[in-house]
Parts: structure tokens; C-alpha cells; sequence
């Protein structure tokens, strides 16, 4: 009964002895928790709790033999507990009172944990005297085992909120005695989200309960629970001086561990030279792979991806296994050594998923380096099953750009319909289609893939349209017919027929140099230079290799940047090949004042200028003619008539020209000169309008 | 029953719940009032030591012999309820000792069902059973009324809470007993809610309504019969042990559990009995069924009312014995006066009745008798 109100106090102190830790302060040895009622004051805080109410009943009752045994158990149990001095006083005060033999009975059956025969005995002791009561201590001592077990068994379960209501009906538990009751009790506050609490009871212990390996136990435990500042936080708990200091070294070192392996993962994270230190420490320290593997992801996502091999070497040493491995291998292929990098997977490939995934990436890098590299035949064919088997689209891709690149052009198209097969939305897959059936002349493959994919990408509509790197024969335009219906004017058609002949192959020679150089310069499109970034870093001949990746996929302003860096850094031989490109990029552009601006930044081969001054003089007569300005347009023509010949599309331009500024005799006889190399339907309808014209004016 | 045509089968659900409106009222105008059982010295000492050595341990684990000795929250209330009946305090502290500290550990105050002394931790499923927790609660209280014990009320109370606040669901328009507080209801499986009418321990009811008076108690217990009394309306005329009742009113034996009328149902007779709730129609068919003359005490297939397995044990005998003796005042058969204890089921199942049977109707098992 006495217990009752006690009880409830010191519950309410334990579930807030926060408050009373910090009180306390550290070397406090007083515990806020309430001592078992019979026992004098403490002299030590962690030997205080150590139950002795069996020895103080036995010497009650001045039976010295069962205080000695019960002595040894004790002693056993608790190697630091020292027997209480007032033993032999108690000795003397209950000698008066008859022993029960109940009562012996059931302090003997406590000692041997028989808590239900106890109870049993009591009940049975009870039925027969109405008036018996049990010790108060017994029953104190059994109600705190019986709330020891019951806490133990929740937390066993999960029933973390059983174990927090029986700690406060039960406060005497919560003593450095049962620092496993405290641990638990700790970890039902964590689970039920309330983590300043767990650090309350984790300050508690180290304040006041002495065991080190205990003390260095709970920081253990509060590294699974606590976040790890909070942990960092209670490390100022450590006793370093005394007769037993602590030593939680090995928890700073797992601190320090922790940061580290974030950092390693993270090349935005720096970890401390301190951290790295320890790091270091316990990898020299053990024979682990941890330590090591951790490093060597701290190298590798931190630019030093030499060290990263070295310490991944070391990794697989200590039998570090398939994450050893794969660091070792994207190790190896950040070092540019590809070839290594690709056997070295090989090996690994089928240890997990990972290493698979770093084998096919770092094959599919090897297929497409830039420049090309012929491989030994034996790595292609080990690589082809495992591509298959894995249906990875990245890797059938790259085999079907390096076999584009090597002329085996059936492979490539196989290849490429083989990755667009696995993944339908690749567009890079298509486009490689595309390219390989223009080249081989597949019209009909060609032409499905074109109509596909035209409205999703720009480059495969441009191969379609011959704007692109190819020169493939450009399908109907359906979109001018449409027009040409809806507005049957003769104006109308001059127009349309402009649009029609536009870009009808004047660059034809000028873009199969383009795609010649392309191909040389073997982009891995959209692989190698999709990606946007400065070229001003870049030695004259990557600039010049860039520029025409760039053009290859269709990006020509970005390739202008490039080949100006190469102009600007490059060889004389390069510069010149700089310039040449950067004049096709503005003509891509239809940037045609600008393009012979750059023809001019470096002298060009006699057979470049007359490639380049033609392109240059059709675009610029074209541009003229789409704004009606037909006297520039014939100047252009005439132009460029004096380089090279003037073929059918540019024949009815300057037809049209000399229509609409009314020269009809001049228009009629190149009308007349078109009717003749069987382009007849087009000049027809010249030869109409100047008809209809003549015969207006006559009238 | 089979003149029931199919095409009448929809408006059953309706036309049971209609008759149940009308007829409620006067049925348990009956049953509802019931003598409530004493209990306390009705199991011989000889009987409760035979059972006692047994099945008991020193630490008060009821051991189930016939399920690799574990032993579940059903034992230990049963254990508690039979040591009460054998008067025997001692046992009664004892068993309550190890499901207090054991089993009651959840934390919505019901306790973990199943403890495997072979396995860490000992508890090998949290879930709580709620007949065990029933039977737990009811025991104590009784306990705590006859012997004077206001540990045993005060924890009685708790636990009869708890059954009230976490396992008493809703089908329809019915109050239904869960089986365990998560896993069974509506939304924790397909054809759910799944019940055991097995769980109904009929007479913990006015104790429970004693005990939580916050709880609809009567309810959950007239919606029982109601629903015993369709699920044994069928072709064969017994429940599975497991039923779905997903589709209303109409239960259906609940998937993943065999259509059987099984070791569970086979209570449902001696907890009608012992509730005092002798004037159901169904119970005088299954004396008929369970007689010598036909099938005997069985496992049978609700669907197909094929016999799994004939149950002869003296524990599953004396079940029809006693609905003889309730029904007719046949005399019980002097094969099964003594007790012959074998595995731990049946052998409740013998003392439990045995109780009854001592208590209401000693004329069936006193020495005059033929």
C-alpha cells in the first residue's frame, strides 16, 4: 500500500526525467527513480537496486546460512554489489519473531524466478487464513518481476505502448539494475515517435548508472535509434577519467563511418580530413571490406578515380564481392581504360544486377568511343549474346552505330530495329534506322520509319525532307499539294514550286561531306555531344570533332560555337576545316551572309570554294526569291552560274524571276529549256502563266 | 430444407431480418434472461487434479497437447474457468500469474493468442483470439465475485473494455464479434468480414455487459443466434467454422479455410447449453444428427455433408450427451461418468460440459439414475 503514492510520483519523475537528468548533471549518482521501499539509502547509485529483499528477509530471521547463499547469488549476479553493512543489525531486531515457514518457503520460490508458484502459494495460504497477508516486500518484489517480464515480453512483441504503461506503473524498474529495462523503455519511446524522450532516458543512464560496457552499450543502441547529432550529442557523457572511464571510440569512429558513406555516394558532400582519418583508421585496423569500399566511393564520386581502383583492389582482396567489383569497374572507366574496364565486367556480370548494368554500360561505352575504335572481334561477340539475353537497348543501339561507323551498314539497320524492338520509344534507335535504310536504299523501310517518327523528330523529318545529313530522295510534300489545291491562282504555284525546289540537292555534295565527316568523327548522336556544354575548354581538334557531332544532330548553331573554338585553337589544317564547317552550319540556318563570312575566316581548297560559294550563291538567290526580289535573285543565279551548272529547280527559279518582272521572252525560253530535259510538267505551267499573261496584256 | 427454392434465395437476407424484428423480442425474452451459471465447485477435485497434472505447469501455461504444446489465450481461460469450477485457488492464481505476465501485453489491453515454448520470441503471433480474451475476462470476473479478489475484477474489467472498443464490428445491420482485432473485418480481406460463431461464449455476455456496460452486448449476442441460425440453414444444417459474411446476411464458408463444421463448432451446442439457451430448434436436430443410431459426433463438410473425420473421444461424446440429457433428460451414460483425460481439447471440452451437467442437471449424472 505504501508503494502506491510513491509509485505514481516517481512514474511521473522517470517519464519526465529530463528535467531531473539535466539536474542532476553529469556524475549525479543519485537516480531519480525510487529505491524498493525496505532498503536503507544508497550508497552507490548503480549498486543501490540490486534486490535485497530475500537477504534482508533471511537475516531478519537470523538464518545465516540462507543470507550466505543468498550473498554468493547476489554476488554472482552483481560483480560490483557489496552486501549491506546493517545485516547483522537486522539479525538482532527480528531474532524475537517466530520464522514462518511459509514465508521462507516463498522467498525461496522468488529466488528461483517461480513467480507463478508464489502467487499460487499466497492465494493458497490466503484461502486457508482469511487474515494472512504476504510481506510487503515480497509483494513489491513480485509485482516489479512480474512488470520486468510483461515489459519484456511487449517489447519482444512490438507493444511499445504496453511497455511504456507498465515502466510507469512499475517506476522501481527503471534503475541501473535493469539497464535492459531502460534500453527498452528507450526504444518504446523511439517507436512511437518520440525521440527526445529515448534521448532523455540514454542521458539518464550515462548520468547515472556505471557499468562502462553498459554505458558503451547504450550508445550502441542509440545509434540504431537516434539520429546521429543526438548520438554525437551524448558522447559529452563520456567519462574519461576514474577508476573505470569509458572509451567510445569506436562510436565516434562509427559517426564519423556514417558521414563518410554519405559523402562517398554524394559528389556534392565533402566529408572532413578528420572523418576521412578514421575512416582510414579502421580500414588499416580490420580486414573488412567496409571500410575500404567506402573510401573507394569517396574517391570515385570525388574525382580521384585512380585511388578509387586502388582501394577497390583492395576491396575485392577482402573479398568485398560484387560492390567491390563494380566500383572496380566504373573505376576503371572513368580512367578512360575501356577495354580493361569492359573484360574486367565481363567477369563480374552475372554476380547481381548492378554488376550486370556496370557491364552492359561500360560495353556500350566501349562500342562508342569517339573517335571510333575497331575492336577485337572476340569482345564484340561476347558482347552481342549478353546485349541479347539482357534486350538492353543502349547496347543494341551502340552496336548498331558501330557497325554504321565500320560500313556494315545491313548489321547497323538490324541492330538499330532490334533496340527500337525493345524499347518502341527510342527515338535515337529510329533515327539510326532511318540513316542505315536511306544508306542501304530500303525506300520502303525507310519511308515507314520516316512516317513514324517525322512528327516527333525533327532530324528523321530533315533526312526525309534531304535537309538532313543524308540525301535521300525527299517523299512528296503533301502539305504545298494541299495548298496548291485549296488556291489554284497562278500565283500561288510560283510560290509553292519555290518551296518544292528549295533545298532540292544544292547542298546535296556540300551535306555527304558533312555526313563523311560526321561519320568520321564518329559522334555517338546524342550520346557524346547532346549534351550542351561549353566548348571553349576544348583543344582545336575535340572542337572540330564537336562541331560535327553537333551538325550530325541537327544543333547547327551550337556547332558554329565549336568550330569557332577550333578556328580560334586549332592547326592550320583544322582551321580551315573549322571555317568549311562553320559555312555549312549558317547554311543549315539559311544564314547565307554569315556562312560566307566564315568561308572567308580561313583559305579553302579551290574545290571547297566553289562547294561552299555555290551553296552560298543558292541560298541567297532562294532567300531573294522568297521575298521577291527578283533582280537580286537572277544576280545571285548568275552568280553562281559561272561556278558550277545550273540544274532544273534553279532554272525554273530564275524562270519565275523573269516572269514576275515581266520578262516573259526570257522567261519562255528558260521555261522552253526546262520543257526540254523532261521536267515538262513545271515548265508547263510557266509557259501557261506567260500565256495568260501575254494574252491579258494583248487584250 | 431443400423445398427452399433458389429463386426465393434473395429475399431471404430481407425476410430474416424482418422475422428477426418481430421474433426477437420474444425469444430472448426467454434466453436473454438467463440463469446465470455459479460454476465455483461444480468439477471434482479428482476430476481437476486429473486435468490439472496434465495440462497445467508449474508457471500456469495451459499446455495444448495436441498442437506441439503451445498454449493459446483459449487455454488459459479455459484453465482459469475450470480451476474456478474445482474451486482450487491456488491453480486459479497460478494460471492467471503466467496469462497476465505472457500473454497480456498488447497494447489495446487483449492478449497475444498463441505461445510456442520452442520458438523466440515465445509469442509467435500477436493477434489477439477473442474468445480467449472472453473467456479470460469472464473467468476473472466470476473469480473475483466468488472469491472476493478485486485484482481479478479490475483486470476483468480492462479486458472486457478492450474486447468492446477493438473487436466488436459491423455486417449490415448486425453487431458482430470479430475474431481478432485486425485480419477479419470488412476491409482487411476480400470476404470480409470473417467470423467464427464458435467465438460467441454466450454466457460471458451479461458478464461483459456487467463489466463494459458501454458496449452493446445483447446485441452482439442476439445477432449471433441470428446468424447461427442462417448459417445453419442450409441443405446440411451445420456452419462452417469460418464464414464469410462479405455478402450481407447470407454467411458463406470464408475462403481459405476448409468448409467444414469442424473442431471449432462443434462448442457451439455446450456454449448454447451452458447459457442456458436450450429452446433453439437447431440444437434438437444436432442431437439427432450426433446420436449413435446416426451419424455420431463428426467433421463434416458443410457443402457436400460428407464426413471428414468421426470423433469418439469421451470430450465430443459427452457433447451429445448433454444436449440429450438438456433436451429430453436422458440420462448421461455411465461410459462417460469418469473421466479419462487424453489431449487437451477434448478434455475441456468433457470437464466444461461435465460443469453443466453437475450444475443444472444433476439428475442426469447422479448414481440413482439408470
Amino acid at each position: 500500500m505504501r508503494l502506491v503514492g510513491s509509485a505514481i510520483t516517481t512514474a511521473i519523475l522517470i517519464l519526465g526525467f529530463a528535467a531531473i537528468a539535466q539536474q542532476t548533471g553529469p556524475g549525479g549518482s543519485q537516480p531519480p527513480a525510487g529505491s524498493p521501499p525496505s532498503e536503507s539509502p544508497p550508497a552507490n547509485g548503480s549498486q543501490s537496486q540490486v534486490d535485497e529483499s530475500a537477504l534482508r528477509y533471511f537475516a531478519s530471521q537470523g538464518d545465516t546460512r540462507r543470507v550466505n547463499a543468498e550473498i554468493a547469488r547476489l554476488r554472482a549476479l552483481y560483480p560490483n554489489w557489496t552486501p549491506p553493512s546493517d545485516l547483522s543489525q537486522l539479525s538482532a531486531g527480528g531474532a524475537a519473531a517466530a520464522p514462518d515457514p511459509i514465508i521462507e518457503r516463498l522467498w525461496n520460490l522468488y529466488r528461483e524466478d517461480r513467480i507463478a508458484e508464489v502467487r499460487a502459494a499466497i492465494a493458497e495460504r490466503q484461502t486457508s487464513d482469511q487474515n494472512w497477508k504476504p510481506p510487503e516486500e515480497l509483494v513489491t518484489a513480485l509485482e516489479t518481476v512480474e512488470a520486468r517480464r510483461r515489459l519484456v515480453n511487449a517489447s519482444d512483441s512490438g507493444q511499445w505502448q504496453t511497455v511504456l504503461s507498465v515502466a510507469t506503473e512499475a517506476p522501481s524498474l527503471l534503475t541501473c539494475t535493469n539497464v535492459d529495462v531502460l534500453w527498452r523503455v528507450a526504444e518504446a519511446f523511439a517507436r512511437t515517435d518520440r525521440p527526445a524522450r529515448t534521448r532523455d532516458v540514454y542521458t539518464y543512464l550515462l548520468t547515472n548508472c556505471a557499468n562502462p560496457a553498459e554505458r558503451l552499450a547504450t550508445l550502441q543502441k542509440a545509434l540504431t535509434l537516434l539520429p546521429e547529432q543526438q548520438v554525437a550529442d551524448l558522447l559529452q557523457f563520456e567519462r574519461r577519467a576514474g577508476e573505470t572511464p569509458d572509451d567510445f571510440s569506436s562510436i565516434r569512429d562509427e559517426l564519423a563511418r556514417r558521414r563518410v558513406e554519405r559523402a562517398s555516394l554524394d559528389s556534392k558532400m565533402t566529408a572532413s580530413a578528420e572523418d576521412l582519418a578514421a575512416v582510414e583508421r579502421l580500414m588499416r585496423n580490420t580486414n573488412e571490406a567496409g571500410p575500404v569500399l567506402i573510401l573507394g566511393w569517396y574517391n570515385y564520386h570525388h574525382g580521384n578515380p585512380a585511388r578509387a581502383l586502388e582501394l577497390f583492389k583492395t576491396g575485392l582482396d577482402r573479398n568485398g564481392g560484387a560492390k567491390a567489383a563494380e566500383g572496380y569497374a566504373m573505376s576503371l572507366r572513368a580512367l578512360e581504360r575501356l577495354t580493361d574496364a569492359e573484360a574486367f565486367a565481363y567477369e563480374w556480370r552475372e554476380r547481381a544486377p548492378e554488376n550486370m548494368k556496370i557491364y552492359l554500360d561500360i560495353a556500350t561505352a566501349l562500342l562508342s568511343q569517339d573517335p571510333p575504335q575497331r575492336l577485337e572481334a572476340r569482345v564484340v561477340a561476347r558482347i552481342v549474346p549478353v546485349v541479347t539475353a539482357q534486350r538492353f537497348s543502349n547496347g543494341a543501339q551502340a552496336l548498331g552505330w558501330y557497325s554504321y561507323n565500320t560500313q556494315q551498314i545491313r548489321t547497323a539497320r538490324d541492330w538499330f530495329r532490334t533496340a527500337l524492338g525493345w524499347k518502341p520509344e527510342e527515338e535515337p534507335s529510329a533515327y539510326g534506322l532511318a540513316l542505315s535504310t536511306q544508306r542501304l536504299n530500303e525506300r520502303a523501310a525507310f519511308n515507314a520509319i520516316v512516317a513514324q517518327w517525322r512528327n516527333r523528330s525533327e532530324r528523321i523529318a530533315d533526312l526525309a525532307d534531304g535537309t538532313g545529313p543524308g540525301s535521300g530522295r525527299r517523299p512528296a510534300p503533301d502539305q504545298p499539294r494541299a495548298e496548291m489545291d485549296a488556291a489554284p491562282r497562278a500565283a500561288v504555284p510560283r510560290q509553292v514550286a519555290v518551296e518544292r525546289v528549295e533545298v532540292e540537292q544544292p547542298l546535296v555534295r556540300t551535306e555527304e561531306g558533312v555526313r563523311v565527316r560526321q561519320t568520321q568523327a564518329r559522334s555517338t548522336l546524342g550520346r557524346s555531344c547532346a549534351m550542351t556544354r561549353n566548348p571553349t575548354n576544348l583543344s582545336g581538334d575535340a572542337a572540330l570533332t564537336r562541331g560535327w557531332c553537333l551538325m550530325e544532330i541537327n544543333r547547327p548553331l551550337e556547332a558554329v560555337a565549336a568550330f569557332d573554338q577550333a578556328i580560334a585553337t586549332g592547326s592550320g589544317r583544322a582551321r580551315e576545316e573549322a571555317a568549311y564547317g562553320k559555312s555549312l552550319a549558317y547554311l543549315r540556318k539559311n544564314l547565307t551572309s554569315e556562312a560566307a563570312i566564315a568561308a572567308a575566316e580561313a583559305p579553302q581548297t579551290r574545290s571547297r570554294q566553289v562547294e561552299l560559294g555555290a551553296s552560298i550563291l543558292t541560298q541567297r538567290a532562294l532567300a531573294a526569291y522568297r521575298d521577291k526580289r527578283y533582280v537580286e535573285t537572277l544576280l545571285a543565279l548568275g552568280e553562281r552560274a559561272r561556278l558550277v551548272p545550273e540544274q532544273n529547280d534553279l532554272l525554273l527559279i530564275r524562270g519565275w524571276s523573269y516572269f514576275n518582272l515581266g520578262r516573259y521572252k526570257d522567261a519562255e525560253q528558260v521555261f522552253r529549256a526546262v520543257q526540254r530535259t523532261g521536267h515538262s510538267e513545271e515548265a508547263s505551267i510557266g509557259l501557261n502563266a506567260i500565256q495568260e499573261a501575254t494574252d491579258q496584256a494583248s487584250q | 430444407m431443400t423445398r427452399r427454392v433458389p429463386r426465393l434465395a434473395p429475399f431471404l437476407p430481407w425476410l430474416l431480418a424482418m422475422l428477426s424484428l418481430v421474433m426477437a423480442p420474444m425469444a430472448f425474452s426467454q434466453s436473454l434472461a438467463v440463469q446465470r451459471l455459479k460454476i465455483a465447485g461444480t468439477v471434482s477435485s479428482v476430476d481437476w487434479e486429473a486435468y490439472r497434472s496434465r495440462f497445467v505447469e508449474d508457471s500456469g501455461r495451459v499446455v495444448d497437447t495436441a498442437n506441439g504444446n503451445i498454449s493459446h489465450s483459449e487455454g488459459q481461460g479455459y484453465g482459469l474457468l475450470l480451476a474456478l469450477a474445482a474451486s482450487d485457488r491456488r491453480s486459479f492464481e497460478q494460471i492467471w500469474s503466467f496469462t497476465f505476465t505472457e500473454l497480456l501485453i498488447r497494447d489495446d489491453g487483449l492478449a497475444v493468442w498463441k505461445w510456442d515454448p520452442g520458438a523466440k520470441p515465445r509469442v509467435t503471433d500477436r493477434n489477439n483470439a477473442t474468445d480467449g480474451d472472453l473467456l479470460i475476462a469472464y473467468a476473472l470476473a466470476k473469480a473475483g465475485e466468488v472469491w472476493q479478489e478485486p485484482r481479478y475484477t479490475t483486470a476483468a474489467q480492462k479486458i472486457a473494455r478492450a474486447i468492446g472498443k477493438n473487436t466488436l464490428g459491423r455486417s449490415g445491420r448486425s453487431l458482430i464479434l470479430l475474431p481478432g482485432a485486425s485480419g477479419f473485418g470488412e476491409g482487411d480481406r476480400p470476404d470480409g468480414p470473417v467470423v467464427n460463431l464458435s467465438y460467441w461464449v454466450f454466457e460471458t455476455f451479461p458478464i461483459m455487459a456487467a463489466l463494459a456496460p458501454e458496449y452493446e452486448w445483447t446485441r452482439v449476442w442476439r445477432d449471433g443466434v441470428l446468424l447461427l441460425q442462417q448459417a445453419t440453414a442450409g441443405r446440411v444444417r451445420l456452419p462452417a467454422d469460418w464464414l464469410s459474411l462479405q455478402s450481407g446476411l447470407q454467411p458463406k464458408p470464408a475462403d481459405g479455410f476448409p468448409p467444414e463444421f469442424g473442431y471449432n463448432s462443434l462448442r457451439i451446442p455446450l456454449y448454447l447449453l451452458r447459457a442456458g439457451m436450450t429452446d433453439l430448434e437447431w440444437l434438437r436436430a444436432l442431437k439427432q444428427r450426433w446420436s449413435a443410431e446416426n451419424e455420431g459426433v463428426a467433421v463434416v463438410n458443410v457443402v457436400t455433408g460428407q464426413i471428414r473425420e468421426r470423433l469418439t473421444d469421451q470430450g465430443y461424446a459427452i457433447l451429445h450427451a448433454a444436449l440429450a440429457c438438456a433436451l429430453e433428460g436422458t440420462s448421461v451414460p455411465p461410459a462417460l461418468r469418469t473421466f479419462e483425460p487424453s489431449l487437451y481439447y477434448p478434455s475441456t471440452l468433457y470437464l466444461l460440459a461435465k460443469s453443466l451437467l453437475g450444475e443444472k442437471y444433476p439428475q442426469c449424472v447422479s448414481s440413482a439414475a439408470p
